[in-house]
């Protein structure tokens, strides 16, 4: 897995988003993305609940993804 | 509310099926092998049922072995050929087919069965001209699916067929995902085995069946006398009620479906061609399975846009997968030549007969949406 700096969220700016954040961003955008949205945002653009977007996190986790390491 | 478009993977119970199950359930559970008269409904539905699916493919009673799926009639087939084989005769398959065929390969190649993979073309089609390459006396069976469960590509079986007994060699066909979907006669098609699955015509989940044509295949499992002999175990009566049921008004409303599912495909491709969307339609683009629209969209990754669209409470698949550490690109879609910047994107989105207009609107709008982030 590489190594990925992330942005601040392209929406509200917010800075120094979480593992879980970058790591949600890179699984369901792409591993090549240039654009990170934090947790409230992702869920706004997507029209989903933020849990929603926990539980994918949970998820993923479980099934051992490295993203989220 | 849960917008379902992965009907290549299973499909509703249809509810003709289900209440044709319901009694074998609960009433006439009787073991069809049993001797006494309270076993006879249980037999005389297996009966009905085999015969209704011999005339759904035009073969005879006889024929129609259950199975518990498509799994096991294609492993049947396989490794059945491989077991009765004595001469090790060489299996010719393709490079897309199912992995219940792959691994069976693999597994009696490891018997020291040789065994060909056959490429494809960009299509995802088994040319003629790539058998006949391929193929020669040694060659005792030929194995290729009817119609490629990602792209839904539709091969040339009856071509094909005719080049296997040419060369004195038999011809399977993994026919899972057009049974039920598109006319099949093993007849007209020169088919000496064929494979199908229940669940993916809107039947239960657990049974299917393999016809093959007699003399041609040994016993696979061993036990009892069920299935002629053939395959040992006390028969799933509701299912196998279920199946016919299912099988045959899926044969009846075919060509209705059929229209139905063309016409909900050509609705979301015209959508996503009006939009910015870069994608590519994989697969042979009209002779290809109603209802499967296997998209490529560059740059995108296939799994986080299954999962968005599960978010959105879309059900898709995707023909590229994370195993924790690479994002792998599946067999066939490799195998097809897709560009790289493409193959990763892929996603398949499988229409079913109860699919409507207003949720492949639904599913083209999030998808051009989602492919913007």
């Amino acid at each position: 897995m590489k190594k990925v700096k992330a942005s601040p969220c392209i929406s509200c700016g917010k800075k120094d988003l979480s593992k879980d954040e970058v790591g949600i961003n890179l699984k369901l955008i792409g591993e090549d993305t240039e654009n990170f949205y934090c947790l409230d945002c992702l869920a706004s653009v997507l029209d989903v609940g933020v849990q929603d977007i926990l539980d994918k996190i949970e998820e993923f986790k479980e099934e051992g993804c490295t993203l989220f390491l | 509310m849960v917008i379902y478009a992965d009907n290549a993977a299973t499909t509703q119970l249809d509810t003709d099926a289900f209440e044709a199950m319901k009694p074998f359930l609960l009433e006439n559970y009787a073991n069809p092998s049993g001797a006494y008269s309270y076993s006879k409904k249980a037999k005389l539905a297996i009966k009905a049922a085999r015969k209704t699916i011999a005339e759904c493919i035009n073969a005879e009673p006889e024929q129609i072995y259950f199975t518990s799926g498509g799994t096991e009639s294609d492993n049947w087939a396989i490794k059945g050929f491989a077991l009765s084989d004595y001469d090790y005769k060489a299996v010719i398959t393709s490079q897309i087919e199912h992995h219940a065929i792959l691994n069976s390969c693999y597994d009696i190649e490891r018997l020291k069965h040789p065994v060909a993979y056959l490429p494809v073309d960009r299509k995802g089609v088994v040319a003629t001209d790539t058998l006949n390459r391929y193929i020669s006396d040694r060659t005792g069976l030929v194995s290729v699916m009817t119609a490629n469960n990602e792209i839904g590509t539709i091969e040339p079986i009856k071509e094909l067929a005719q080049i296997a007994h040419s060369h004195g060699a038999l011809f399977h066909t993994d026919a899972v995902q057009a049974v039920g979907h598109i006319p099949i006669d093993v007849k007209v098609l020169g088919i000496d085995m064929l494979s199908a699955s229940a669940h993916k015509f809107n039947g239960p989940k657990g049974i299917g069946f393999l016809y093959c044509k007699e003399g041609v295949l040994q016993p696979f499992h061993n036990g009892g006398s069920q299935e002629f002999g053939m395959r040992a175990g006390t028969e799933n009566v509701p299912a196998i009620v279920g199946m016919a049921v299912a099988l045959r008004k899926n044969i009846i409303e075919m060509e209705q479906n059929a229209k139905h599912l063309r016409r909900l495909s050509e609705e979301l491709l015209s959508i996503l061609e009006a939009s910015n969307v870069p994608f590519i339609l994989n697969g042979h683009p009209t002779n290809r399975l109603p209802g499967n629209i296997n998209l490529s969209i560059k740059g995108k990754s296939g799994e986080g846009l299954m999962h968005m669209l599960d978010l959105k409470g879309i059900c898709v698949s995707t023909g590229s997968a994370c195993d924790s550490k690479n994002q792998q690109v599946s067999h066939v879609i490799q195998n097809i030549g897709l560009p790289d910047d493409y193959g990763i994107g892929t996603i398949r989105i499988s229409l079913g007969k109860y699919n409507t207009e207003q949720e492949v609107k639904r599913i083209a709008d999030i998808l051009i949406k989602l492919s913007s982030l």
